[in-house]
């Protein structure tokens, strides 16, 4: 091989096996073609009649979900553009934790629409700067729209509450919403601090137990474990507890000890001080008023013996973050070494016991009155997948409220609004002079795409809503929306489908973004595929290595 | 060939083959980084083996992720990599200068000109131009008080080549301020004091500058306070767990009490350790609200902890080294290595500490601090790349700052400079010159008007109207530079673009010598060991 024979340009001076595309047809159209792929897979999903998907992973776990994020991310995108949008829905998710779909479907919407412009001869670059601005209108605009009087709510009233987490419990359980977000808000309301702006997510547990039905399902004010009490004691009523971290056991040093016996006798002694040891911390325990002893590690056979002499019900909870979550419950304080704990650091339940619940069994601890730290959902379900889509409706339900405890505002919901921001972005791209205008009516187009799903996901007539949803926006009705049961326009305020606005800014910008950046890149340089174990592999064997 | 005759292996190229790879080479990837040039420069999108993604329109980055195996190309890319190391801008301008001087070179050589007379005549240019370059430049005065708005100026022009510009806008004002906020009279400028922390949150315009420190780990107890005023700091590098012995020891116990009493031992010096800082604690805290902070570069163990939780104290352990430093920048006082004097004065103090949990990721904020020397540029956006981006971005932008308040002065951008140094070599240094060097003069001084040519090719714009409209205005001697949205020229002082003056300098000097380095080579011969495959 001669130098002479090497081609002309980059691709001479890459290392084997790398690709370089660029160019319009080869970057860019390739890229908008894959993002049109992902989106619509995704946007069968979109909405309450939304379809669902099964997906099965590389670990063979099946997924039956109309749930985007979880679609994407199972899906395991390779197409690099693709993956942009993929991680524009994991940003949304991550952020608000709903409205991944609406963010892959509106961009690969977006990107549609700017494949026609190409075509038509527009630049990337102009396109571009329609869609940005187009994007800050959009915002003005969302912040039109929203619903007077909705700035201030009482994140403590169940109705409210409710009011504005339905359509989005809506969308992933549809016809169940009305029992679910009943759940859902009763479990938020309760551990909803003083200040609703410090919700945490964390304090609402979900607990997925295969049996009975839906309506089964409770709320359990504390925490559900799956796990049976190690000792005999299975139920204790009012009882204090106390929380060991680092086990119920003899106390060891951190260097190696070895035991010196010389004789039998000594090797007796040894027994029974140790015993008497044991028998003095556990006492101490038992004396400080607890009747219930939570460990975090393991408890040894002779701890175990004099805590039932002494009947104190023993726990075994092992997971470290699980630990903490029941200090916050039931208000205790947890203790590095079994000692004797002092009357603060002592928490209290209400009732703690041991129950089969469909054959599994689980402790319950309830906290009535000063359990406002952890509540927990139980959920049941004939299915492990059922189970699992409900948890995930549990979960949006969850960020929603987290949501709307930072920013109750809200805006109408089926698809009203979009039609709104597409019939005024349109105005606006009418008095735009240049070339931005075309962009900015396609991105008013782009918009059209949630109400047509919506049809089209309830088998209705697409175009015939359309027409009529526009014909209503123009006379003024801007809360006219689509009613999905009977097939007909409805105000949303009647239908009572509202969306938060935080959940429709964020999508909205996040789709945009996405859309952009697969539009600004016009080279692509892809490396070789890396030998060795693919990634997802290695990053389940990386997750599953020590957090703390 | 006479190589062949003394080893059959080697590959040979000569004369005028091996010219033509290394001009076809330098033209290769001129082409490649010809369209990130500017601020209407295009996006690439680097796709790792694993499949991760990088955005770029840095050709720095472009050419480290590159990997480039063509020998030609790797000189240049590493002159690239030479100018970001010593002026942290400029890679593709000088990617792109080789190129282009190459490629004037190509055309002389083809008819028959020595490569020699060239490359003679490049010397020349570039001294002119160099010397030129000190008459053109505008300076500045740094005082104690730098001029805030020039700073701003360049560090935008820097950053609108590598963001889109509301982005960069915001970017300006962060840079600008961090660099003055460490910046120390008599000292040069440590960027390092700038700590650059990301978080995968909400919006690229979101990324904000905080004075004092953000740390990307947070206190390792249930019960420590996750929000702190009014906080006295004390950072220091001391072991707070327990270690094993180096040697390998054992107890040996007889009953349980002798074993309780070993753990009690064992914990002692740890235990002390702790109750002196906790003393100090009491000492500076008593009588107020203030709160105490313990940022400690070695491990503090869980019952360590517990004690400082139960004092009211919030404690981090492993902080980086790095941050140590800064610490003490931002906060004041001093890192301790010994507990045992300790006295309030090695305390800094800090308005603001609180913990910001996302996700798994804990962060840690200390903020308000008193006169800082140190500051943070937290960087978010909603996902990796962005953030990669965003980095890169202020990288070059803090550099082209330091680099403004030590060159002391500026040099009109958006090509105004190219252009006045080509009308000068053609017109004035051009007569000076004897003989057949005047070509390679020549040659050089059409390779400089590769710049505004490559900023109107990427804007959209027709490149000859652009160049003619330029020069003829540097005729009548107007300086002006091009306007990226019309063609038209303007004034770069105007709007307020300038580039580094040392960026300049650095482009200039590199250039030609590399481009004389490739044209002088008249032999290409591969006949060393193969490293990769033995055969």
């Amino acid at each position: 091989m001669g130098y002479s024979m090497q081609p002309y340009g980059i691709q001479s001076m890459l290392k084997e096996g790398y690709r370089h595309l660029s160019g319009l047809d080869e970057a860019v159209i390739k890229n908008i073609e894959a993002c049109k792929e992902l989106s619509t897979i995704t946007r069968t999903s979109l909405g309450p009649n939304g379809m669902n998907k099964m997906v099965i992973n590389h670990l063979d776990k099946l997924f039956v979900t109309s749930d985007a994020a979880t679609i994407v991310n199972e899906l395991e995108i390779q197409h690099p553009a693709a993956k942009i949008l993929v991680l524009a829905a994991r940003a949304q998710q991550e952020e608000i934790g709903d409205g991944a779909n609406l963010t892959i479907s509106f961009a690969g919407e977006l990107l549609q629409n700017a494949e026609e412009l190409i075509r038509m001869g527009l630049h990337p670059s102009e396109i571009i700067s329609g869609y940005i601005k187009a994007t800050n209108k959009t915002v003005e605009i969302l912040e039109q729209l929203v619903e007077s009087g909705s700035e201030t709510m009482d994140v403590r009233n169940k109705e409210e509450v409710v009011f504005r987490m339905r359509a989005a419990v809506a969308s992933k359980q549809f016809g169940q919403e009305e029992i679910i977000c009943s759940l859902v808000a009763d479990a938020c309301i309760q551990v909803c601090p003083k200040n609703p702006t410090n919700f945490n997510v964390d304090n609402v547990r979900v607990a997925k137990l295969l049996g009975g039905g839906l309506h089964n399902s409770c709320i359990v004010r504390g925490m559900v474990l799956k796990s049976d009490a190690v000792g005999s004691i299975k139920k204790m009523e009012k009882a204090k507890v106390a929380v060991f971290a680092g086990g119920v056991d003899t106390s060891a040093t951190e260097t190696k000890g070895t035991i010196l016996i010389h004789s039998a006798s000594q090797l007796e002694n040894y027994a029974k001080t140790e015993e008497a040891k044991v028998e003095e911390l556990i006492k101490a325990v038992a004396e400080s008023g607890a009747k219930v002893i939570v460990s975090g590690g393991p408890v040894g056979e002779m701890a175990l013996h004099f805590c039932e002499r002494y009947k104190i019900m023993v726990l075994k909870i092992s997971s470290k973050f699980e630990l903490r979550r029941f200090c916050r419950t039931a208000g205790a304080v947890a203790h590095l070494k079994l000692s004797r704990p002092s009357p603060d650091d002592l928490g209290y339940v209400d009732s703690i016991s041991v129950e089969e619940i469909g054959g599994v069994t689980v402790t319950i601890a309830r906290n009535e009155e000063g359990g406002n730290s952890i509540s927990t959902v139980v959920l049941r379900g004939s299915t492990d997948s059922i189970l699992d889509d409900l948890e995930r409706a549990v979960d949006d339900g969850v960020n929603t409220y987290k949501a709307m405890c930072r920013d109750s505002r809200i805006v109408p919901g089926a698809a009203a609004t979009e039609i709104e921001l597409a019939q005024r972005l349109k105005e606006y791209a009418n008095a735009e002079t240049g070339l931005d205008k075309y962009a900015i009516t396609k991105y008013a187009e782009s918009f059209e795409f949630v109400p047509k799903t919506l049809a089209d996901n309830a088998g209705l007539n697409a175009m015939e809503i359309i027409a009529a949803l526009y014909t209503g926006h123009g006379s003024g009705n801007t809360k006219l929306g689509i009613d999905l049961e009977e097939g007909a326009c409805k105000d949303a305020s009647e239908t009572k489908v509202w969306d938060l606005f935080a959940t429709k800014l964020f999508a909205l910008k996040y789709a945009s973004d996405a859309a952009c950046t697969v539009l600004r890149v016009d080279q692509i340089i892809m490396a070789k595929q890396a030998g060795g174990p693919n990634r997802a592999a290695a990053a389940a064997a990386g997750a599953g290595g020590d957090e703390d | 060939m006479s190589v062949r005759v003394l080893n059959p292996n080697a590959e040979v190229l000569n004369k005028s083959a091996a010219l033509h790879m290394t001009i076809n080479a330098a033209k290769g990837l001129q082409d490649v980084l010809k369209s990130n040039l500017g601020p209407k420069g295009t996006i690439k999108m680097l796709v790792g083996g694993s499949g991760d993604i990088k955005l770029t329109k840095d050709g720095n980055t472009l050419l480290k992720e590159m990997q480039i195996q063509n020998p030609t190309a790797i000189m240049i890319a590493r002159t690239a990599v030479a100018q970001d190391d010593i002026s942290g801008d400029g890679t593709t301008s000088t990617v792109i200068f080789i190129g282009e001087l190459m490629k004037q070179s190509e055309r002389c050589i083809d008819e028959g000109m020595h490569p020699r007379v060239l490359v003679d005549g490049f010397e020349i240019a570039k001294r002119a131009t160099l010397q030129f370059l000190d008459t053109f430049k505008t300076p500045v005065v740094m005082g104690d008080e730098p001029d805030k708005e020039i700073l701003k100026m360049v560090a935008r022009t820097t950053l609108r080549t590598k963001l889109y510009e509301s982005l960069a806008d915001q970017l300006t004002d962060i840079v600008v301020n961090s660099v003055l906020c460490i910046r120390k009279p008599e000292e040069p400028i440590d960027l390092f004091m700038v700590e650059i922390m990301h978080m995968r949150h909400k919006f690229d315009v979101d990324t904000r500058l905080v004075e004092g420190l953000v740390l990307d780990h947070g206190s390792r107890h249930p019960d420590m306070k996750r929000r702190a005023e009014n906080c006295h700091i004390l950072t220091c590098n001391v072991s707070l767990e327990y270690e094993k012995s180096e040697i390998n020891a054992g107890f040996f116990y007889s009953n349980a009490d002798q074993r309780e009493a070993m753990v009690t031992a064992e914990r002692r010096s740890v235990d002390e350790r702790v109750k002196k800082i906790i003393e100090l604690k009491n000492k500076v805290c008593a009588g107020n609200d203030n709160s105490f902070v313990i940022l400690n570069q070695k491990g503090i163990d869980p019952p360590s902890l517990d004690l400082l939780a139960r004092e009211g104290i919030i404690a981090l352990r492993r902080a980086k080294r790095r941050n140590m430093e800064r610490l003490v920048l931002a906060c004041g006082g001093e890192a301790v290595n010994s507990v045992d004097d300790l006295t309030p004065d090695c305390l800094g103090w800090a308005g603001l500490v609180y913990e910001h949990v996302l996700g798994e990721e804990k962060y840690t904020f200390v903020e308000q601090v008193k006169n800082p020397h140190s500051c943070t540029i937290l960087i978010k956006g909603p996902n990796d790349h962005t953030i990669a981006q965003i980095k890169d971005a202020v990288r070059d932008g803090l550099r082209s700052v330091k680099n403004t308040l030590e060159d002391e002065c500026v040099v009109l951008g958006a090509g105004a400079f190219e252009v006045a140094a080509r009308q000068h070599l053609m017109n004035v240094v051009k007569k000076t010159v004897q003989g057949r060097a005047q070509l390679g003069v020549e040659a050089f001084a059409n390779a400089l008007l590769v710049v505004p040519k490559t900023l109107a090719e990427n804007a959209g714009l027709d490149t000859q109207d652009v160049i003619i409209s330029l020069t003829s205005e540097h005729d009548k001697g107007n300086v002006v530079g091009l306007n990226l949205q019309d063609g038209e020229p303007i004034d770069p002082q105007l709007t307020g673009i300038f580039d580094n003056y040392s960026v300049k300098r650095q482009l200039i000097n590199s250039g030609p010598v590399i481009a004389s380095q490739l044209l002088l080579v008249d032999e290409v011969i591969r006949a060393g060991r193969n490293m990769r495959k033995p055969t």
